[in-house]
């Protein structure tokens, strides 16, 4: 479902991607952890064609290095701070791709998607006429959330969810994550490096060090690995292999 | 100074500007190719219509009616030393609606929009929402440039038939208030004077004027740089770009228009 082959990125001089490869069957939650700075955002904007590889393939939903408008209708993406539209209120934020388009939604309809979408995401009827700037964060991320499974996708990106949400609402924003997961058989890849979202989320785990994939595998085997780069960072000690300074 | 280094300085100045020039006539080309291309963002127009037009209504009409009232008493401080003090009418309302209305409106749009349009798409490069927006099968271009572009192509003219109005209404209350003349008399004189190209061209400047300020606010939007200093400096430049090419244009119009 989705799948990366030899992924090279680069900007000026600085190599971000260094031939990142790997696999998500259908139905499965990936989640890739790597420090800041090591290019999970690049990566992910490269799986959506937000950014070109310099090289390697990206193969989304049956899409060959798909464009992101070829992409859209098969994918959700919530982005780190929800990217939600300022000038909308909530409502038309989550209904936004189905007013638009061919096949596209009337208002009256719309909305009423948009509300059943917000209450799955734990959000009443009477948040849908607020503005974003009204909102909490972790409302903001809730609403996010409900845009990027307006459409029943079959594939969802999760970058950072729980980024700047204390630890009740991580649990919370990672609770709604799974279950949605589960519930609508989705492919899933998120990006974090909060180990709470890991436990909480994965299938499966990829650690992105140095351009590559480091480490892959099950969830619980990410937690009780040898390997010490993968044990300095889901550990959180400052000594090891991971250079503190970067 | 060293004279090789001076060359190489100069050079590398002047392929930064042309590069930067091919970038802004890249981008222009690329906005027109979306404007002629299907979906519409109607309501997106609208919005834009009422933000760009209808909410710069004050600050143009204030502009004109100060310059149109100032014009005529500069006119008639310089017309008494010919004894000529009765072309006053005419040569503020043709001041105002070839040149006044149309440039001083166009930079107070400027001031006002260019900055503005900067700012708002600079904050949504900056907090990813032109990506969210791709991931949602819109194309930034089209969804946030063009309904920009055709708004204030159209509310610009508009703008400016306000303004020349107001602005001759300036001089009108300054001419019979504080110069002396008739008032039916002053306004005979003007519009007795005025030709129908006198009034279209400050309107097509206008029409122009308008599409330069939403190009300039939305090129420096689209390629904001990161964080508040690049939002801030994206802002700063959108303002003095559409500055420049407002007056630039304006000669080169005059030119096309007037010389003979």
């Amino acid at each position: 479902m989705i799948r990366a082959e030899g992924l090279h990125k680069a900007f000026g001089q600085k190599t971000v991607l260094r031939g990142v490869s790997f696999e998500v069957p259908k139905g499965q939650s990936l989640v890739v952890i790597g420090g800041s700075g090591t290019g999970k955002s690049v990566l992910l904007k490269c799986l959506l064609g937000l950014e070109r590889a310099d090289s390697g393939e990206v193969a989304l939903a049956g899409l060959k290095n798909p464009t992101p408008h070829a992409v859209a209708p098969h994918i959700g993406m919530l982005f780190q701070g929800a990217a939600l539209f300022d000038s909308l209120p909530v409502w038309q934020n989550v209904a936004f791709r189905l007013m638009r388009g061919t096949g596209r939604m009337g208002r009256v309809e719309a909305r009423a998607l948009a509300v059943e979408k917000l209450a799955r995401v734990g959000l009443g009827p009477e948040v849908a006429d607020l503005f974003p700037a009204e909102l909490s964060g972790g409302m903001q991320k809730r609403v996010g959330l409900a845009r990027a499974i307006a459409g029943d996708p079959p594939v969802l990106f999760f970058d950072e969810p729980t980024a700047g949400l204390d630890p009740i609402m991580s649990a919370v924003i990672n609770a709604l994550i799974r279950g949605i997961v589960t519930e609508m058989g989705a492919t899933a890849l998120t990006i974090t490096h909060d180990m709470r979202t890991v436990r909480d989320v994965a299938d499966r785990v990829a650690m992105l060090h140095e351009g590559r994939f480091h480490w892959q595998g099950p969830t619980a085997e990410a937690f009780s690995s040898d390997d010490p780069v993968l044990r300095q960072f889901t550990e959180g000690r400052t000594e090891g292999p991971i250079p503190t300074l970067r | 100074m060293n004279p090789v280094a001076t060359l190489g300085a100069t050079g590398r100045g002047l392929a930064g500007a042309l590069g930067a020039l091919g970038r802004f006539v890249g981008f222009t080309g690329q906005a027109l190719g979306w404007m002629l291309r299907p979906p519409f963002h109607l309501r997106e127009v609208a919005a834009q219509l009422v933000q760009i037009g209808w909410l710069s209504l004050p600050v143009v009409g204030m502009t004109a009616l100060f310059t149109g009232a100032a014009l005529a008493l500069q006119i008639f401080a310089g017309s008494a030393r010919y004894g000529a003090e009765f072309a006053v009418p005419s040569i503020t309302a043709i001041g105002m609606v070839r040149e006044l209305g149309p440039v001083l409106g166009g930079l107070m749009v400027a001031a006002r929009v260019a900055s503005s349009i900067a700012a708002e798409i600079g904050t949504m490069k900056v907090s990813e929402q032109l990506d969210a927006l791709k991931t949602l099968a819109v194309e930034p271009m089209q969804f946030l440039t063009v309904p920009r572009l055709v708004a204030a192509t159209l509310a610009m003219p508009v703008l400016v038939a306000v303004g020349d109005s107001i602005g001759i209404l300036g001089g009108y209350a300054v001419g019979v208030t504080r110069l002396g003349f008739d008032g039916p008399t002053y306004l005979r004189n003007t519009l007795d004077f005025l030709e129908f190209w006198d009034i279209a061209s400050g309107l097509v400047k206008g029409a122009v004027f308008g599409f330069l300020v939403a190009l300039s606010g939305c090129y420096f939007g689209m390629n904001s740089g990161r964080g508040a200093q690049g939002v801030g400096e994206a802002t700063k430049s959108a303002v003095v770009l559409a500055s420049v090419l407002i007056l630039a244009s304006n000669y080169l119009l005059t030119e096309a228009f007037f010389s003979a």
